[in-house]
């Protein structure tokens, strides 16, 4: 009985420890930043929301094409009806495209903040060079999830490390000064930055990336001579070049190829998920996909043609699956789209993807590809008043294009380019050419989601003459999408 | 000669070490060493005398304190004490006659005995009932907190699966409500409204162990008692998890004597009731044809429609279903030592396919007195039950299976449930001219033979304790109590479907957990009676740890998808993946109270707890809480002696703190980064971490005061009793995390202190029983509250936006001066009659036609937009309320039992699916014939038209509805066999009965269930209740059964 008594007045005084239960399988922040695999964990992290593993939340396509002329929706007529909104520019500041965006890539900027929060102290225990390597990589992906946020939004907030819920009560900043940030974190980058990754580094950013996406960022600051510059810069690392056949930029089984500047990284049958989800959401809906994005005539009739007026820039038929052509390793049903058209470059063959496993892709999101950084050179060289120099980049690309004939075996009269397909541009009337690069460039990226953002940049006249089958589109209120809901409820400070 | 007679009450002999030794515990600092007797001399008439001793206790156990012990005929001996118990001396033939206030009397022959333990009946009123209160236990005429008592008798023969479905309609203030109709599914107990917007479950404590979930794995057969602790001052005792209310769980025990066997069966048939009426296919074809019309696209033709099906989709996948439940007890005992053993069998299937509920109990109980002053006992508690759970409600997003029932309002009739081969149908019949327009949305049927969802849970429930009474008046009990959940989780995800694929590739997914809760929970009371003073002080240590262990694992790519091969190993071994984590929790607690009352009329009370939590940074970890409570049982006093209708009046009135330390998390005041963000670098799958959750060290527990005035009165020897409440309670530093601005990232929001609500209301209890003759007896309890919510701050003002209605659209709004999750949506003002009006209204956004919803300028800036969202009602109920009448006649017994709310909405959140017209989904009968044909046709439905139907589903008042609704629970009629016969077969009393089960739903609300809570894509958060998205409807059943007893 007395240790009845007496155990219990132990107990009380003994209970301060039993308080002490340490955190298990997670790490407390002040201790993480120790070594240097923890740091690479952190970047890791980084990455992931790069990645389309659900089309749904990676909602970019749908602000990139769907909002241009290139796609439309597609699938039934209320499956995704905020994706029509964005489409018609009916869009509310709670619309899901426009929210997902907002969240994901101000998440890719948290994911950033931890690290250059992390190793922004001493950080001791990480060594030198991962550190460095670390941080060019936050930097580079904190730049093009910017790049991309500001792109869409415009005036946004700047969220450059992990803030207090004060802290986060920010205004949306000019998109100057967004821009002088990615300038900032892309130099920096750049300087650090390994030229190539090789092994289970495939897909890190490089050097070449980050001055990649610079250039890209002067050119939508029109600032021509930087931009021209720093294109060149990425062609003088002699790394990259243009692959004979321009479809394989977009197989499996050539990814990660010498045209490859930045690319957003999947693989299919990985254990967690890491498959490419669009090859379920741009598929035909009897092939188990959803059906969705279907690309416009007016698409279609960018493509030039050779001088019969009949044989297409072989890009074309790389880009849509239209009747009479085989949809891959199927036959083409025209009742799988109502403009005609289906999307080809996130799909692939039912020999590489079974229906069973239709949403679990392996094809690689083309961020930036060399024919980009080809592409910004001559627009920016155009642009600056150097018209001549920018027929050089140009004319390479459409020499790649027309000769997929003398390399791609599957086309038909191959190892002959048809009589007048593509050929080189020689005109140097600045006005003509501009127009030229814009066919070229939208006929070269087309479906790769960056259409809306460049007839944006192209200016009102352009912009409102492109989107003229959209009534609602209004450039000056629509050049771009409202701050979403999500935000404007919470944080105070955002401004109108 | 006349010989003198003695006997004594507790008479204390406390040596120096003993009182020391208590002194460390209760804190005695006056310990009373005054004996307590008052000898009273009598006379007896010579005769030899023998001694006498015993115990007086009630009927379940609880020794009676002062009850008198006198000669039939003649003079009073004296009365028990404190321990219940007396030592006389009588002559061996006589005949002692025992009273106590409200018991009733009884004769006893002493029939030269020298031990009698005597059990007394409580009349009818039941003031002298038990209530078991924080760590001790009190009778109801002395308790000065708010207290509701439901008793076995009060659930006799319900058929219900859990005992959390006990409570509804049978205390005031005590709210309960199911998710949804499917077996097994959650239940959700409100104890005087929402007090925040975190978690607002009561604390549980059944038998002594306190458990946040442990009241399902008990059998509503095994219940002897649920007490709810409703005020501060009955709680507080419970400190930091009392915030919400306290139920206590008390489970029936063996009582001495012969050993009696109880055996009660019984089984049903449930159905579906209270369905939507959907249009059938001719009203659709037509509804479709007239909706073409408007919006130019072709129509359905005549040849096609006579090819389409007419299926109800609601009566293809609810089907009637059986409930069975069986239980068996067998208890005994001596005066020393008392057993219960009983077992219990419930089995429910859904009314859908795949859905069904099956538990299995068995527990024991033995109490044993070892010596005079030693006592030990166990509880224990083994429980097995498996849910099989289809989508009950929600459209999936959350992860959950989307509802079963949705679907089945979304198809439409002309699509058959099975082709020509007998398989389910897929797609809706495909029309070259209208595409695949014709229906959407996936077959219910199919979905719910596919679904194969099994969660399993053994637990075993129970306790040991130990309880030393060194001297008279005091106890020392220490009590190791604990609650292991073993609860497994095994989902097959099949591959179905014939035209499109669900489920592909198929996976079985599996999950694990094991929950180990356990209390060791030490105290010591004490109670003294000096002369008119009555005390019991209370004081004890409580160590609380909870250890949380979960795996899980999954595999894709079966071959062969019979249940049989349904095996980990069967899967792809390439496709295997796992994941495990672990948690620790602790409270460490003390905690002391006092009552006092003085001449039985004037009651005080008072408690303190001090809580540590291991929840809280290292640098603030304890909190107290203390309460204090006043009563006044006017009846004892002389002025009331002669009132003779009032049997019982008395005044009570408490103050107090309570805390609520649930939902924050075991780490809330530090930030984590876990991993779990994956990146195939290379081809190969990478793992990243990132911070997942932010700490805020500053983060404390939110605690309330609450106030409470309560009046007891009694009228006709207590035939007729009333208690009435009025609370007011105050939750401050309410835990809230905090909603960040989404460019913050995922990192999670932080948990801070920032945000007050209030709560305030009414609270009526009443009882009347009547033995009106030797045939009719009649009885009626019926309780009533209102409660009234609002939150009074939040933090930077900033408003909680919740309730996911659409992507990213959210239907409620907490804010300051309104209710927690109030409905914060657009007004629809009416229909727009002639395209004059559209012209003069506020500008709705391009397109808007005559027949299209027209909506209020509430800020008058001439567009219609997010601006003109307001404040239109709330899911919480002002009223809630459930009676229970009895008659009796004869052997035959009738119960009714009524359930109701009043005055909550329910936004039917499916009604903008079939109602809305936006997408080829079926509609209801009454939109596809009530529809706007014209100028004048209707001000409330508009016309039918696909592409108006982003206009017209907007989310408005439109689709928000009254959720008031009476409900007759129960009606239940039965007949006790005779008793002659039985005898003979060595049974004592039979009982048949047969039982209706909502058999009447009065309502207004036009869905399928008015009583409904969150829905699974909502999750359990408080700013979503009350959003219908097509919920499992509860089912009406008929039963019969039979209680016997040996």
């Amino acid at each position: 009985m007395l240790l009845l008594l007496v155990l219990p007045a132990i107990l009380t005084t003994g209970c301060k420890k039993i308080l002490d239960q340490p955190v298990l399988g997670q790490y407390e922040s002040g201790n993480f930043f120790t070594n240097d695999a923890n740091a690479t964990l952190a970047i890791n992290a980084a990455y992931a929301p790069l990645a389309f593993t659900d089309g749904a939340s990676n909602a970019i396509w749908v602000l990139g094409d769907l909002a241009s002329d290139d796609a439309i929706k597609g699938s039934s007529d209320g499956d995704q009806s905020d994706f029509l909104s964005v489409q018609n520019f009916t869009i509310n500041p709670t619309n899901s495209a426009v929210e997902a965006v907002w969240k994901l890539y101000y998440d890719g900027v948290f994911k950033c903040n931890v690290v250059t929060d992390g190793l922004g102290g001493t950080a001791a225990g990480v060594s030198a060079g991962v550190k460095a390597d670390v941080l060019g990589q936050a930097e580079f992906l904190r730049a093009y999830y910017y790049f991309n946020l500001t792109g869409a939004y415009g005036k946004i907030p700047l969220h450059l490390k992990v803030e207090t819920p004060q802290e986060l009560q920010s205004a949306a900043l000019p998109q100057a000064q967004i821009y002088a940030q990615i300038e900032k974190d892309l130099t920096a980058a750049a300087a650090v930055l390994p030229m190539t990754r090789t092994g289970a580094d495939v897909g890190r950013a490089t050097k070449g990336a980050a001055l990649a996406l610079l250039a890209k960022t002067y050119l939508y600051e029109q600032k021509w001579a930087l931009a021209a510059s720093t294109a060149q810069a990425v062609e003088g690392l002699g790394i990259y070049s243009l692959l004979p056949i321009y479809s394989d930029n977009f197989r499996a089984a050539t990814k990660n190829n010498v045209e490859a500047v930045f690319n957003i990284q999947h693989t299919s049958a990985l254990v967690p998920y890491q498959g490419y989800s669009l090859n379920a959401w741009f598929s035909p809906r009897p092939l188990n996909g959803y059906g969705f994005y279907l690309p416009t005539q007016s698409l279609v009739s960018n493509f030039e043609t050779a001088s019969d007026g009949v044989t297409p820039d072989p890009r074309l038929d790389y880009t849509v699956g239209r009747a009479g052509h085989p949809y891959y390793d199927s036959a083409f049903d025209p009742a799988w789209s109502v403009t005609g058209y289906v999307s080809k470059k996130h799909s692939q063959p039912l020999s590489e993807v079974p229906i069973s496993t239709k949403g679990d892709g392996n094809l690689n999101y083309q961020a930036i590809r060399f024919s980009d950084v080809l592409l910004i050179e001559a627009e920016a060289l155009n642009e600056g008043g150097n018209s001549a120099g920018a027929l050089v980049p140009l004319n390479r690309v459409r020499k790649r294009a027309r000769e997929s004939y003398l390399y791609d075996a599957s086309l038909p009269g191959v190892g002959t380019i048809p009589p007048g397909l593509l050929p080189d541009i020689t005109v140097t009337d600045q006005t003509l050419l501009r127009a030229t690069i814009r066919r070229e460039r939208r006929s070269e990226l087309a479906l790769e989601f960056h259409r809306f953002f460049d007839i944006i940049r192209y200016g009102s006249a352009y912009a409102t003459s492109a989107l003229s089958s959209k009534p609602n589109f209004n450039y000056a209120t629509n050049q771009f999408f409202p701050i979403p809901e999500s935000e404007r409820q919470t944080n105070f400070k955002l401004g109108e | 000669m006349k010989k003198r007679y003695s006997y004594f009450i507790s008479y204390l002999k406390i040596t120096g070490r003993k009182l020391s030794l208590f002194a460390i515990l209760l804190i005695l600092a006056t310990a009373q060493q005054l004996p307590v007797s008052a000898k009273t001399p009598f006379n007896q008439q010579a005769k030899p005398d023998i001694p006498v001793n015993g115990k007086i206790t009630d009927a379940a156990g609880i020794p009676l304190i002062g009850a008198s012990i006198g000669l039939k005929g003649g003079i009073t001996l004296g009365i028990s004490d404190v321990n219940g118990q007396f030592a006389i001396k009588v002559p061996d033939n006589a005949t002692l006659i025992i009273s106590y206030i409200g018991y009733q009397t009884q004769e006893i022959a002493v029939a030269g005995r020298a031990l009698i333990n005597i059990v007394l009946k409580s009349k009818e009123g039941n003031l002298n009932e038990i209530v078991v209160v924080g760590y001790t236990t009190q009778r109801k005429k002395d308790l000065t907190g708010a207290v509701s008592v439901v008793n076995s008798r009060d659930i006799n023969g319900l058929p219900i699966g859990g005992v959390d479905q006990i409570l509804q309609g049978k205390a005031a203030g005590v709210t309960v409500t199911q998710n949804t109709g499917a077996p097994g599914d959650g239940i959700n107990i409100r104890i005087r409204g929402v007090g925040t917007i975190n978690n607002n479950d009561p604390l549980y404590i059944v038998d002594g162990v306190p458990t946040t979930d442990g009241i399902n794995q008990i059998s509503p057969s095994d219940i002897e008692s649920i007490n709810i602790l409703k005020d501060a001052s009955s709680a507080a005792i419970y400190g930091a998890r009392a915030s919400n209310g306290v139920v206590i769980v008390t489970t029936r025990k063996g009582s001495s004597g012969k050993t009696k066997i109880s055996v009660s069966a019984y089984t049903g048939v449930q159905s579906a009731q209270h369905l939507i009426n959907m249009a059938d296919n001719a009203q659709y074809v037509n509804a479709y044809n007239i909706a073409a019309s408007n919006d130019g696209r072709p129509k359905i033709s005549s040849t096609l429609a006579a090819t389409l099906s007419n299926t109800n989709w609601l009566k293809a996948v609810l089907k009637p279903a059986q409930v069975t439940n069986a239980s068996l007890s067998i208890g005994g005992g001596n005066e020393n030592s008392q057993y219960i053993v009983a077992a219990n069998f419930f089995s429910q299937n859904g009314l859908i396919k795949n859905s069904s509920f099956n538990r299995f109990n068995i527990r024991t109980s033995l109490n044993s007195t070892l010596s005079s002053y030693f006592k030990i006992g166990t509880n224990l508690n083994l429980s097995y039950a498996k849910t099989r759970a289809v989508g009950t409600s929600g459209d999936g997003f959350s992860g959950a299976a989307a509802s079963v029932v949705r679907y089945a309002l979304f198809r439409t009739p002309g699509t058959p449930v099975y082709n020509a081969k007998g398989q389910f149908v897929d797609l809706p019949t495909q029309d070259p001219l209208l595409g695949n327009f014709l229906g959407d949305g996936i077959n219910p049927a199919a979905e719910a033979d596919a679904a194969n969802n099994n969660t399993y849970r053994y637990s075993v429930l129970g306790d040991a304790y130990i309880e030393i009474d060194p001297i008279k008046g005091l106890k020392i009990k220490s009590d190791l109590g604990g609650n292991l959940i073993l609860a497994n989780n095994k989902t097959f995800f099949k591959t179905y479907g014939i035209d499109r694929f669900f489920n592909s590739p198929n996976s079985l997914s599996q999950t694990q957990s094991t929950e180990l809760n356990y209390n060791w929970t030490n105290t010591a009371t004490y109670d003294l009676t000096l002369g008119k003073h009555v005390i019991n002080l209370l004081a004890g240590t409580e160590l609380i740890k909870q250890n949380l262990q979960a795996q899980s694992e999954s595999r894709t790519g079966y071959v062969n998808q019979n249940p049989s091969f349904q095996y980990l190993d069967n899967g792809t071994s390439a496709s295997q993946q796992n994941g495990g984590n672990e948690n620790h929790f602790a409270l460490s607690s003390v905690f002391a109270s006092a009552h006092y009352q003085y001449a039985g009329k004037y009651l005080a009370s008072a408690s303190y707890r001090r809580d540590g939590s291991s929840q809280l940074d290292p640098s603030a970890r304890y909190q107290g809480f203390a309460s204090g409570a006043l009563g006044w049982r006017i009846d004892q006093e002389e002025f009331m002696k002669n009132v003779t209708p009032i049997s019982t009046l008395k005044l009570r009135a408490s103050v107090g703190q309570l805390g609520n330390e649930q939902s924050i998390g075991n780490y809330p005041y530090v930030s984590l980064l876990s991993g779990g963000f994956y990146y195939p670098f290379g081809g190969g799958s990478t793992q990243g971490y990132s911070i997942t959750s932010k700490g805020n060290p500053n983060v404390r527990w939110e605690s309330s005061t609450q106030q409470d005035a309560g009046l007891d009165i009694g009228f006709f020897q207590n035939a007729l009793l009333l208690s009435a409440d009025y609370y007011l309670k105050k939750t401050s530093r309410m835990l809230l995390f905090l909603p960040l601005p989404s460019s913050a990232g995922n990192g999670g929001n932080p948990a801070v202190n920032a945000g007050n609500v209030t709560n305030s209301g009414l609270e009526l209890e009443l009882s009347y029983r009547k033995k009106l003759n030797d045939d009719w007896t009649i009885g009626i309890t019926a309780n009533l509250a209102t409660v009234s919510n609002k939150v009074t701050a939040l933090a930077a003002g900033t408003p909680i936006a919740g309730g996911r209605i659409d992507n990213n659209y959210n239907g409620t709004l907490t804010a300051v001066g309104h209710p927690i999750g109030s409905f914060y949506l657009l007004q629809q003002e009416g229909i727009f009659q002639n395209t004059q009006q559209v012209f003069t209204h506020a500008y709705q956004g391009p397109g808007i036609r005559p027949g299209d919803v027209m909506y209020k300028d509430v800020n008058g800036d001439g567009v219609i937009d997010d601006k003109d969202r307001t404040f239109v009602g709330n899911p919480i109920p002002t009223l809630t309320y459930g009676l229970t009448a009895n008659v009796s006649y004869k052997n035959f017994d009738l119960n009714l039992f009524f359930q109701g709310v009043n005055g909550n909405k329910i936004y039917n959140q499916i009604n903008t699916d079939i109602e809305g017209f936006y997408r080829p989904f079926n509609i209801t009968e009454r939109i596809a014939t009530q529809s706007w044909s014209g100028p004048g046709s209707s001000n409330k439905f508009p016309l039918l038209s696909w592409t108006d139907g982003n206009n017209n589903k907007l989310p408005s008042t439109r689709f928000l509805e009254n959720g008031s609704y009476l409900k007759l629970k129960n009606v239940q009629l039965g007949y006790k066999l005779g008793n002659s016969a039985l005898k003979t077969l060595g049974i004592s009393n039979v009982r048949v009965y047969i039982s209706a089960q909502n058999l009447f739903t009065i309502t207004k609300y036009t869905g399928l269930d008015p009583e409904q809570y969150n829905n699974s894509n909502n999750g359990n958060t408080v700013t979503a209740v009350g959003i219908d998205w097509g919920t499992y409807p509860s089912a009406r059943t008929l039963s019969v059964g039979i209680n016997a007893n040996f």
